[in-house]
Protein backbone atom coordinates (compact mmCIF):
# COMPACT_ATOMS: atom_id res chain seq x y z
CA UNK A 1 0.00 0.00 0.00
CA UNK A 2 2.70 2.43 1.13
CA UNK A 3 5.08 1.56 -1.69
CA UNK A 4 2.31 2.25 -4.17
CA UNK A 5 1.61 5.58 -2.44
CA UNK A 6 5.27 6.60 -2.82
CA UNK A 7 4.97 5.70 -6.51
CA UNK A 8 1.73 7.71 -6.77
CA UNK A 9 3.46 10.78 -5.29
CA UNK A 10 6.39 10.40 -7.70
CA UNK A 11 4.07 10.11 -10.70
CA UNK A 12 2.05 13.13 -9.51
CA UNK A 13 5.25 15.19 -9.25
CA UNK A 14 6.30 14.10 -12.72
CA UNK A 15 2.92 15.00 -14.15
CA UNK A 16 3.05 18.45 -12.59
CA UNK A 17 6.56 19.18 -13.88
CA UNK A 18 6.50 17.57 -17.29
CA UNK A 19 6.58 20.86 -19.22
CA UNK A 20 9.92 22.24 -17.89
CA UNK A 21 11.45 18.81 -18.58
CA UNK A 22 10.09 18.66 -22.13
CA UNK A 23 11.19 22.24 -22.69
CA UNK A 24 14.73 21.45 -21.45
CA UNK A 25 15.04 18.43 -23.75
CA UNK A 26 13.78 20.48 -26.72
CA UNK A 27 16.19 23.29 -25.83
CA UNK A 28 19.14 20.86 -25.65
CA UNK A 29 18.25 19.33 -29.01
CA UNK A 30 18.05 22.82 -30.56
CA UNK A 31 21.47 23.62 -29.06
CA UNK A 32 22.93 20.50 -30.70
CA UNK A 33 21.26 21.62 -33.93
CA UNK A 34 23.05 24.95 -33.66
CA UNK A 35 26.40 23.18 -33.31
CA UNK A 36 25.49 21.27 -36.47
CA UNK A 37 25.58 24.59 -38.40
CA UNK A 38 29.37 24.45 -38.13
CA UNK A 39 31.99 27.06 -37.33
CA UNK A 40 33.50 28.22 -34.05
CA UNK A 41 30.79 30.71 -33.02
CA UNK A 42 27.80 28.35 -33.45
CA UNK A 43 29.81 25.70 -31.58
CA UNK A 44 30.49 28.02 -28.63
CA UNK A 45 26.88 29.30 -28.58
CA UNK A 46 25.45 25.78 -29.00
CA UNK A 47 27.65 24.22 -26.29
CA UNK A 48 26.92 27.08 -23.87
CA UNK A 49 23.19 26.88 -24.59
CA UNK A 50 23.27 23.09 -24.14
CA UNK A 51 24.80 23.29 -20.66
CA UNK A 52 22.85 26.42 -19.69
CA UNK A 53 19.58 24.55 -20.30
CA UNK A 54 20.66 21.80 -17.91
CA UNK A 55 21.92 24.30 -15.32
CA UNK A 56 18.67 26.29 -15.43
CA UNK A 57 16.62 23.10 -14.99
CA UNK A 58 18.90 22.11 -12.09
CA UNK A 59 18.01 25.42 -10.43
CA UNK A 60 14.28 25.42 -11.25
CA UNK A 61 13.30 21.87 -10.26
CA UNK A 62 14.30 21.87 -6.56
CA UNK A 63 12.51 25.19 -6.10
CA UNK A 64 9.39 24.06 -7.90
CA UNK A 65 9.19 20.50 -6.60
CA UNK A 66 10.54 20.93 -3.07
CA UNK A 67 10.62 24.52 -1.79
CA UNK A 68 7.22 25.39 -3.27
CA UNK A 69 5.58 22.57 -1.25
CA UNK A 70 6.22 24.65 1.86
CA UNK A 71 6.06 28.10 0.27
CA UNK A 72 2.73 27.44 -1.44
CA UNK A 73 1.45 25.51 1.60
CA UNK A 74 0.79 22.24 -0.21
CA UNK A 75 2.97 20.33 2.27
CA UNK A 76 0.14 19.87 4.84
CA UNK A 77 -1.98 18.41 2.01
CA UNK A 78 0.71 15.84 1.18
CA UNK A 79 1.49 15.08 4.80
CA UNK A 80 -2.18 14.46 5.55
CA UNK A 81 -1.87 11.40 3.32
CA UNK A 82 -0.90 8.05 4.87
CA UNK A 83 2.82 8.60 4.45
CA UNK A 84 5.74 9.01 6.87
CA UNK A 85 8.48 11.63 6.69
CA UNK A 86 10.93 8.99 5.45
CA UNK A 87 8.57 7.89 2.68
CA UNK A 88 7.88 11.49 1.73
CA UNK A 89 11.64 12.11 1.52
CA UNK A 90 12.14 9.00 -0.60
CA UNK A 91 9.33 10.09 -2.93
CA UNK A 92 10.71 13.62 -3.24
CA UNK A 93 14.31 12.49 -3.85
CA UNK A 94 13.26 9.98 -6.49
CA UNK A 95 10.82 12.35 -8.20
CA UNK A 96 13.14 15.38 -8.17
CA UNK A 97 16.28 13.48 -9.20
CA UNK A 98 14.23 11.51 -11.73
CA UNK A 99 12.80 14.69 -13.24
CA UNK A 100 16.35 15.91 -13.80
CA UNK A 101 17.91 12.59 -14.77
CA UNK A 102 15.45 12.11 -17.65
CA UNK A 103 16.46 15.24 -19.62
CA UNK A 104 20.06 14.99 -18.38
CA UNK A 105 20.46 11.42 -19.61
CA UNK A 106 18.55 12.12 -22.83
CA UNK A 107 20.77 15.08 -23.65
CA UNK A 108 24.01 13.37 -22.61
CA UNK A 109 23.14 10.39 -24.84
CA UNK A 110 22.15 12.79 -27.64
CA UNK A 111 25.46 14.66 -27.25
CA UNK A 112 27.48 11.42 -27.23
CA UNK A 113 25.67 10.12 -30.32
CA UNK A 114 26.12 13.49 -31.98
CA UNK A 115 29.89 13.49 -31.36
CA UNK A 116 30.17 9.84 -32.39
CA UNK A 117 28.28 10.58 -35.59
CA UNK A 118 30.39 13.56 -36.67
CA UNK A 119 33.98 13.15 -37.74
CA UNK A 120 34.83 16.78 -37.08
CA UNK A 121 34.42 16.11 -33.32
CA UNK A 122 36.96 13.58 -31.96
CA UNK A 123 35.41 10.72 -29.99
CA UNK A 124 38.04 11.34 -27.33
CA UNK A 125 35.96 14.33 -26.19
CA UNK A 126 33.05 12.04 -25.16
CA UNK A 127 34.43 11.19 -21.66
CA UNK A 128 35.06 14.90 -21.04
CA UNK A 129 31.50 15.81 -22.10
CA UNK A 130 30.18 13.13 -19.72
CA UNK A 131 32.38 14.43 -16.88
CA UNK A 132 31.29 18.03 -17.54
CA UNK A 133 27.61 17.03 -17.61
CA UNK A 134 28.11 14.95 -14.44
CA UNK A 135 29.35 18.04 -12.65
CA UNK A 136 25.99 19.68 -13.43
CA UNK A 137 24.33 16.55 -11.99
CA UNK A 138 26.43 16.93 -8.82
CA UNK A 139 25.39 20.58 -8.60
CA UNK A 140 21.75 19.64 -9.07
CA UNK A 141 21.93 17.01 -6.30
CA UNK A 142 23.48 19.57 -3.96
CA UNK A 143 20.73 22.13 -4.69
CA UNK A 144 17.99 19.50 -4.33
CA UNK A 145 19.48 18.08 -1.11
CA UNK A 146 19.84 21.50 0.51
CA UNK A 147 16.29 22.41 -0.59
CA UNK A 148 14.85 19.24 0.95
CA UNK A 149 16.71 19.42 4.24
CA UNK A 150 16.55 23.18 4.83
CA UNK A 151 13.15 23.85 3.18
CA UNK A 152 14.52 27.37 2.86
CA UNK A 153 14.63 29.40 -0.33
CA UNK A 154 17.63 31.35 0.96
CA UNK A 155 19.65 28.20 1.64
CA UNK A 156 18.69 26.81 -1.75
CA UNK A 157 19.86 29.99 -3.47
CA UNK A 158 23.15 29.72 -1.54
CA UNK A 159 23.52 26.14 -2.83
CA UNK A 160 22.80 27.40 -6.36
CA UNK A 161 25.54 30.03 -6.02
CA UNK A 162 28.03 27.39 -4.83
CA UNK A 163 27.04 24.97 -7.61
CA UNK A 164 27.00 27.50 -10.41
CA UNK A 165 30.33 28.97 -9.32
CA UNK A 166 31.93 25.55 -9.20
CA UNK A 167 31.06 24.64 -12.80
CA UNK A 168 33.51 27.05 -14.44
CA UNK A 169 36.21 26.15 -11.96
CA UNK A 170 35.58 22.41 -12.32
CA UNK A 171 35.59 22.56 -16.11
CA UNK A 172 38.78 24.63 -16.06
CA UNK A 173 40.54 22.06 -13.85
CA UNK A 174 39.28 19.25 -16.06
CA UNK A 175 40.57 20.57 -19.40
CA UNK A 176 43.76 21.88 -17.77
CA UNK A 177 44.82 18.31 -17.03
CA UNK A 178 47.45 17.42 -19.66
CA UNK A 179 46.41 13.76 -20.04
CA UNK A 180 42.72 14.58 -20.35
CA UNK A 181 43.44 17.43 -22.79
CA UNK A 182 45.61 15.17 -24.94
CA UNK A 183 43.07 12.32 -25.00
CA UNK A 184 40.27 14.74 -25.90
CA UNK A 185 41.77 15.04 -29.38
CA UNK A 186 42.04 11.27 -29.83
CA UNK A 187 39.73 9.96 -32.60
CA UNK A 188 38.87 7.02 -30.29
CA UNK A 189 37.31 7.14 -26.80
CA UNK A 190 39.98 6.86 -24.12
CA UNK A 191 38.97 6.11 -20.53
CA UNK A 192 42.18 7.16 -18.85
CA UNK A 193 42.76 7.00 -15.08
CA UNK A 194 42.31 10.75 -14.68
CA UNK A 195 38.86 10.87 -16.26
CA UNK A 196 37.75 7.71 -14.43
CA UNK A 197 38.91 9.27 -11.14
CA UNK A 198 36.91 12.42 -11.89
CA UNK A 199 33.78 10.41 -12.76
CA UNK A 200 34.24 8.18 -9.67
CA UNK A 201 34.60 11.26 -7.48
CA UNK A 202 31.49 12.87 -8.98
CA UNK A 203 29.50 9.67 -8.47
CA UNK A 204 30.72 9.36 -4.86
CA UNK A 205 29.72 12.97 -4.12
CA UNK A 206 26.24 12.34 -5.56
CA UNK A 207 25.79 9.23 -3.37
CA UNK A 208 27.08 11.15 -0.33
CA UNK A 209 24.74 14.11 -0.89
CA UNK A 210 21.67 11.92 -1.41
CA UNK A 211 22.55 9.67 1.55
CA UNK A 212 23.10 12.65 3.82
CA UNK A 213 19.82 14.20 2.65
CA UNK A 214 17.95 11.02 3.49
CA UNK A 215 19.64 10.72 6.88
CA UNK A 216 19.02 14.34 7.91
CA UNK A 217 15.41 14.22 6.73
CA UNK A 218 14.69 11.06 8.70
CA UNK A 219 15.88 12.79 11.90
CA UNK A 220 13.40 15.66 11.61
CA UNK A 221 10.82 15.83 14.38
CA UNK A 222 8.69 18.70 13.15
CA UNK A 223 7.56 18.65 9.60
CA UNK A 224 4.87 21.22 8.99
CA UNK B 1 -10.17 3.81 26.62
CA UNK B 2 -9.09 1.66 23.70
CA UNK B 3 -12.10 2.77 21.65
CA UNK B 4 -11.47 6.50 21.87
CA UNK B 5 -11.11 8.29 18.54
CA UNK B 6 -8.56 10.68 20.03
CA UNK B 7 -6.65 10.48 23.29
CA UNK B 8 -3.97 12.93 24.34
CA UNK B 9 -2.42 12.28 27.72
CA UNK B 10 0.00 14.76 29.31
CA UNK B 11 1.17 16.04 25.95
CA UNK B 12 3.72 18.85 25.94
CA UNK B 13 5.75 20.68 23.36
CA UNK B 14 8.22 23.45 24.04
CA UNK B 15 9.14 26.22 21.60
CA UNK B 16 11.23 29.28 22.33
CA UNK B 17 8.25 31.58 22.82
CA UNK B 18 5.41 29.11 23.30
CA UNK B 19 4.78 26.02 25.36
CA UNK B 20 2.01 23.50 24.97
CA UNK B 21 1.55 22.23 28.49
CA UNK B 22 0.11 18.95 29.74
CA UNK B 23 -2.68 18.58 27.18
CA UNK B 24 -5.37 16.07 28.16
CA UNK B 25 -8.00 15.42 25.54
CA UNK B 26 -10.42 12.60 24.88
CA UNK B 27 -12.85 12.27 22.00
CA UNK B 28 -15.16 9.23 22.00
CA UNK B 29 -16.27 7.84 18.64
CA UNK B 30 -19.41 9.36 17.14
CA UNK B 31 -18.84 12.74 18.78
CA UNK B 32 -17.99 16.20 17.46
CA UNK B 33 -15.56 18.13 19.60
CA UNK B 34 -15.04 21.85 19.13
CA UNK B 35 -11.61 23.08 20.12
CA UNK B 36 -11.97 26.77 20.85
CA UNK B 37 -9.13 29.13 21.55
CA UNK B 38 -7.90 32.60 20.71
CA UNK B 39 -5.21 33.08 18.07
CA UNK B 40 -1.94 31.55 19.24
CA UNK B 41 -3.63 29.44 21.92
CA UNK B 42 -2.13 26.16 20.69
CA UNK B 43 -5.02 24.74 18.64
CA UNK B 44 -2.95 24.13 15.51
CA UNK B 45 0.02 22.78 17.46
CA UNK B 46 -2.25 20.31 19.26
CA UNK B 47 -3.80 19.23 15.96
CA UNK B 48 -0.43 18.87 14.25
CA UNK B 49 0.80 16.72 17.11
CA UNK B 50 -2.22 14.45 16.89
CA UNK B 51 -1.72 14.18 13.13
CA UNK B 52 1.94 13.18 13.68
CA UNK B 53 3.16 16.24 11.74
CA UNK B 54 5.16 17.45 14.72
CA UNK B 55 6.45 15.28 17.53
CA UNK B 56 5.49 15.95 21.13
CA UNK B 57 8.30 16.38 23.66
CA UNK B 58 6.31 14.48 26.26
CA UNK B 59 3.05 12.62 26.73
CA UNK B 60 1.18 10.01 24.78
CA UNK B 61 -1.02 10.49 21.73
CA UNK B 62 -3.37 7.86 20.36
CA UNK B 63 -5.56 8.39 17.34
CA UNK B 64 -8.02 5.65 16.34
CA UNK B 65 -6.01 3.35 18.59
CA UNK B 66 -2.69 4.15 16.89
CA UNK B 67 0.26 5.64 18.77
CA UNK B 68 1.35 8.92 17.21
CA UNK B 69 3.67 9.80 15.62
CA UNK B 70 5.09 6.26 15.40
CA UNK B 71 1.99 4.75 13.76
CA UNK B 72 0.90 7.79 11.78
CA UNK B 73 0.85 5.98 8.44
CA UNK B 74 -1.67 3.40 9.68
CA UNK B 75 -3.74 6.07 11.43
CA UNK B 76 -3.88 8.47 8.47
CA UNK B 77 -5.64 5.94 6.25
CA UNK B 78 -8.75 6.67 8.36
CA UNK B 79 -8.24 10.36 9.09
CA UNK B 80 -9.44 13.20 6.92
CA UNK B 81 -7.40 16.29 7.73
CA UNK B 82 -7.95 19.83 6.48
CA UNK B 83 -6.47 23.00 7.88
CA UNK B 84 -6.83 26.67 7.19
CA UNK B 85 -3.21 26.86 5.98
CA UNK B 86 -3.54 23.85 3.68
CA UNK B 87 -3.48 24.55 -0.06
CA UNK B 88 -3.99 22.42 -3.14
CA UNK B 89 -1.77 22.60 -6.25
CA UNK B 90 -2.94 25.81 -7.87
CA UNK B 91 -1.93 24.94 -11.45
CA UNK B 92 -3.79 21.62 -11.37
CA UNK B 93 -7.55 21.12 -11.68
CA UNK B 94 -9.90 19.88 -8.98
CA UNK B 95 -10.45 16.82 -11.17
CA UNK B 96 -6.69 16.08 -11.06
CA UNK B 97 -6.81 16.27 -7.26
CA UNK B 98 -9.86 13.99 -7.16
CA UNK B 99 -8.10 11.41 -9.34
CA UNK B 100 -4.98 11.74 -7.19
CA UNK B 101 -6.85 11.09 -3.93
CA UNK B 102 -8.96 8.37 -5.52
CA UNK B 103 -5.78 6.54 -6.61
CA UNK B 104 -4.63 6.49 -2.98
CA UNK B 105 -7.78 5.70 -1.00
CA UNK B 106 -9.67 2.54 -1.97
CA UNK B 107 -12.68 3.73 0.05
CA UNK B 108 -13.09 6.85 -2.17
CA UNK B 109 -16.78 7.26 -2.95
CA UNK B 110 -17.15 8.65 -6.51
CA UNK B 111 -20.92 9.09 -6.23
CA UNK B 112 -20.56 11.09 -3.02
CA UNK B 113 -17.77 13.14 -4.63
CA UNK B 114 -20.11 14.04 -7.52
CA UNK B 115 -22.85 14.90 -5.03
CA UNK B 116 -20.48 17.19 -3.12
CA UNK B 117 -19.39 18.84 -6.37
CA UNK B 118 -23.03 19.75 -6.98
CA UNK B 119 -23.80 20.77 -3.42
CA UNK B 120 -20.72 22.97 -3.19
CA UNK B 121 -21.23 24.42 -6.67
CA UNK B 122 -17.76 23.37 -7.85
CA UNK B 123 -16.57 22.49 -11.33
CA UNK B 124 -14.09 19.61 -11.48
CA UNK B 125 -12.36 20.88 -14.60
CA UNK B 126 -11.52 24.24 -13.02
CA UNK B 127 -7.94 24.94 -11.96
CA UNK B 128 -7.45 25.59 -8.26
CA UNK B 129 -5.90 29.00 -8.93
CA UNK B 130 -9.20 30.09 -10.48
CA UNK B 131 -11.21 29.30 -7.34
CA UNK B 132 -12.22 31.78 -4.65
CA UNK B 133 -11.13 31.20 -1.05
CA UNK B 134 -14.49 29.69 -0.17
CA UNK B 135 -14.40 27.39 -3.19
CA UNK B 136 -10.87 26.27 -2.28
CA UNK B 137 -12.00 25.37 1.23
CA UNK B 138 -14.95 23.46 -0.21
CA UNK B 139 -12.66 21.68 -2.71
CA UNK B 140 -10.36 20.61 0.13
CA UNK B 141 -13.32 19.36 2.16
CA UNK B 142 -14.66 17.47 -0.83
CA UNK B 143 -11.32 15.65 -1.14
CA UNK B 144 -11.42 14.86 2.57
CA UNK B 145 -15.08 13.83 2.85
CA UNK B 146 -15.32 11.67 -0.29
CA UNK B 147 -12.68 9.31 1.08
CA UNK B 148 -15.13 8.54 3.93
CA UNK B 149 -12.70 8.82 6.87
CA UNK B 150 -13.60 7.53 10.35
CA UNK B 151 -12.16 10.68 11.90
CA UNK B 152 -12.22 14.22 10.57
CA UNK B 153 -9.66 16.64 11.95
CA UNK B 154 -10.39 20.18 10.81
CA UNK B 155 -8.19 23.08 11.83
CA UNK B 156 -10.13 26.35 11.43
CA UNK B 157 -11.93 25.20 8.28
CA UNK B 158 -14.44 28.05 8.27
CA UNK B 159 -12.00 30.93 8.74
CA UNK B 160 -12.50 33.67 6.17
CA UNK B 161 -15.67 32.17 4.70
CA UNK B 162 -18.88 34.10 4.03
CA UNK B 163 -21.98 33.06 6.03
CA UNK B 164 -23.48 31.05 3.16
CA UNK B 165 -20.30 29.04 2.58
CA UNK B 166 -19.93 28.48 6.33
CA UNK B 167 -23.49 27.25 6.54
CA UNK B 168 -22.97 24.84 3.60
CA UNK B 169 -19.85 23.39 5.17
CA UNK B 170 -21.32 23.04 8.65
CA UNK B 171 -24.41 21.37 7.18
CA UNK B 172 -22.21 18.86 5.36
CA UNK B 173 -20.21 18.14 8.51
CA UNK B 174 -23.42 17.54 10.43
CA UNK B 175 -24.58 15.18 7.66
CA UNK B 176 -21.34 13.23 7.97
CA UNK B 177 -22.27 12.44 11.56
CA UNK B 178 -25.30 10.45 10.41
CA UNK B 179 -22.82 7.61 10.37
CA UNK B 180 -22.49 7.06 14.09
CA UNK B 181 -19.02 5.59 13.94
CA UNK B 182 -17.51 8.85 12.75
CA UNK B 183 -15.91 11.54 14.87
CA UNK B 184 -14.88 15.12 14.23
CA UNK B 185 -12.37 17.36 15.95
CA UNK B 186 -13.01 20.88 14.80
CA UNK B 187 -10.91 23.84 15.88
CA UNK B 188 -12.01 27.43 15.55
CA UNK B 189 -11.98 30.79 17.21
CA UNK B 190 -15.50 31.28 15.89
CA UNK B 191 -17.68 30.08 18.76
CA UNK B 192 -20.89 30.32 16.71
CA UNK B 193 -19.68 27.61 14.32
CA UNK B 194 -18.55 25.38 17.14
CA UNK B 195 -21.77 25.90 19.10
CA UNK B 196 -23.80 24.97 16.04
CA UNK B 197 -22.38 21.50 15.49
CA UNK B 198 -20.37 20.32 18.50
CA UNK B 199 -21.32 17.81 21.18
CA UNK B 200 -18.29 18.57 23.29
CA UNK B 201 -16.36 21.77 23.79
CA UNK B 202 -12.74 22.19 24.82
CA UNK B 203 -11.32 25.61 25.62
CA UNK B 204 -7.61 26.15 25.11
CA UNK B 205 -5.61 29.26 25.97
CA UNK B 206 -1.89 30.00 26.12
CA UNK B 207 -0.97 26.38 25.54
CA UNK B 208 -3.20 24.90 28.25
CA UNK B 209 -6.60 23.23 28.18
CA UNK B 210 -8.66 25.39 30.50
CA UNK B 211 -11.90 23.43 30.36
CA UNK B 212 -13.51 20.57 28.49
CA UNK B 213 -17.04 19.29 28.78
CA UNK B 214 -20.36 18.55 27.13
CA UNK B 215 -21.77 21.58 25.25
CA UNK B 216 -25.17 21.34 26.91
CA UNK B 217 -23.51 21.20 30.34
CA UNK B 218 -21.77 24.50 29.58
CA UNK B 219 -24.94 26.19 28.45
CA UNK B 220 -26.90 24.78 31.43
CA UNK B 221 -24.40 25.72 34.11
CA UNK B 222 -23.35 29.20 33.08
CA UNK B 223 -25.57 32.18 33.93
CA UNK B 224 -25.20 35.92 34.21
CA UNK B 225 -27.10 37.57 37.10
CA UNK B 226 -27.84 41.29 37.03
CA UNK B 227 -28.15 42.53 40.59
CA UNK B 228 -29.14 45.72 42.31
CA UNK B 229 -27.28 46.16 45.60
CA UNK B 230 -28.43 49.08 47.79
CA UNK B 231 -25.69 51.18 49.38
CA UNK B 232 -24.18 49.44 52.37
CA UNK B 233 -24.99 45.96 51.14
CA UNK B 234 -21.93 43.86 50.44
CA UNK B 235 -22.47 41.07 47.95
CA UNK B 236 -21.29 37.75 49.39
CA UNK B 237 -18.64 35.61 47.70
CA UNK B 238 -20.57 32.48 46.74
CA UNK B 239 -19.32 29.11 45.54
CA UNK B 240 -20.07 28.75 41.83
CA UNK B 241 -19.77 32.49 41.19
CA UNK B 242 -16.55 33.20 39.36
CA UNK B 243 -16.77 36.98 39.07
CA UNK B 244 -18.71 39.98 40.32
CA UNK B 245 -18.31 43.35 38.64
CA UNK B 246 -20.00 46.19 40.48
CA UNK B 247 -20.61 49.74 39.27
CA UNK B 248 -22.43 51.81 41.87
CA UNK B 249 -25.66 50.05 42.84
CA UNK B 250 -25.58 47.71 39.87
CA UNK B 251 -23.58 44.49 39.75
CA UNK B 252 -23.14 41.63 37.30
CA UNK B 253 -22.30 38.19 38.70
CA UNK B 254 -21.16 35.34 36.49
CA UNK B 255 -21.80 31.81 37.64
CA UNK B 256 -20.30 28.63 36.18
CA UNK B 257 -22.27 26.35 38.52
CA UNK B 258 -25.64 28.02 38.54
CA UNK B 259 -28.41 26.79 40.79
CA UNK B 260 -31.45 28.52 42.33
CA UNK B 261 -29.53 28.73 45.61
CA UNK B 262 -27.26 31.42 44.19
CA UNK B 263 -30.11 33.84 43.39
CA UNK B 264 -31.63 33.10 46.82
CA UNK B 265 -28.33 33.82 48.56
CA UNK B 266 -28.08 37.23 46.88
CA UNK B 267 -31.70 38.04 47.77
CA UNK B 268 -31.00 37.03 51.38
CA UNK B 269 -28.00 39.37 51.46
CA UNK B 270 -30.30 42.31 50.67
CA UNK B 271 -29.58 42.57 46.93
CA UNK B 272 -32.30 42.36 44.30
CA UNK B 273 -31.89 39.95 41.38
CA UNK B 274 -33.05 41.90 38.30
CA UNK B 275 -32.48 39.23 35.65
CA UNK B 276 -30.88 35.80 35.23
CA UNK B 277 -29.56 35.45 31.68
CA UNK B 278 -28.33 32.47 29.68
CA UNK B 279 -24.87 32.98 28.26
CA UNK B 280 -23.73 32.30 24.72
CA UNK B 281 -20.77 30.03 24.16
CA UNK B 282 -18.73 33.08 23.18
CA UNK B 283 -19.53 34.80 26.48
CA UNK B 284 -18.71 31.62 28.40
CA UNK B 285 -15.46 31.28 26.47
CA UNK B 286 -14.37 34.87 27.15
CA UNK B 287 -15.28 34.57 30.86
CA UNK B 288 -13.42 31.28 31.13
CA UNK B 289 -10.30 32.67 29.42
CA UNK B 290 -10.30 35.75 31.65
CA UNK B 291 -10.72 33.63 34.78
CA UNK B 292 -7.97 31.26 33.68
CA UNK B 293 -5.57 34.12 32.98
CA UNK B 294 -6.34 35.74 36.34
CA UNK B 295 -5.75 32.45 38.16
CA UNK B 296 -2.57 31.86 36.22
CA UNK B 297 -1.27 35.33 37.08
CA UNK B 298 -2.06 34.80 40.77
CA UNK B 299 -0.18 31.50 40.78
CA UNK B 300 2.73 33.15 38.97
CA UNK B 301 2.79 36.13 41.34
Amino acid sequence: MTRSLVRTLILADWERHRWPVIFCIASGVLALGLIQVGGELPFIFGATWFFTGLIVLACILPGSNVINERKKQTLPFLMSLPISITQFTAAKIVSTVGLFIIPWLTLVIAAVLYIAGHEKFPNGSIPVVIALASLVLVGFCLIAGVALVSESEGMMVAAMVVSNSSYGFGWYLLVRNAVIRADMKNPEIVWNTEILTVLGFEFAVIVLILGLTFYLQSRKRDFV
Amino acid sequence: MKNLAIQLDGVGKKYRYFTLDNIQLQLPPGQIMGLIGPNGAGKSTTIRILMGLIHQDQGEVRVLGHRMPAEQVAAKWDIGFASEDMRLYDVMTLDWHMRFIRSIYPQWDPAYAQLLLKRFGLMAEQKIKGLSHGQRVKATLLLVLARRPRLLVLDEPTTGLDPVARHEILRELTAVMNDEGRSILFSSHNTQDVEQISDQITFIDRGRIIDSMDKEAYLDRWRRLRLEAPTGIELPALPGVISIRQTGRLAVATSNEFGPGIARAYENSGARVQTIENMTLEEIFVAKVELSREEHQEVGA
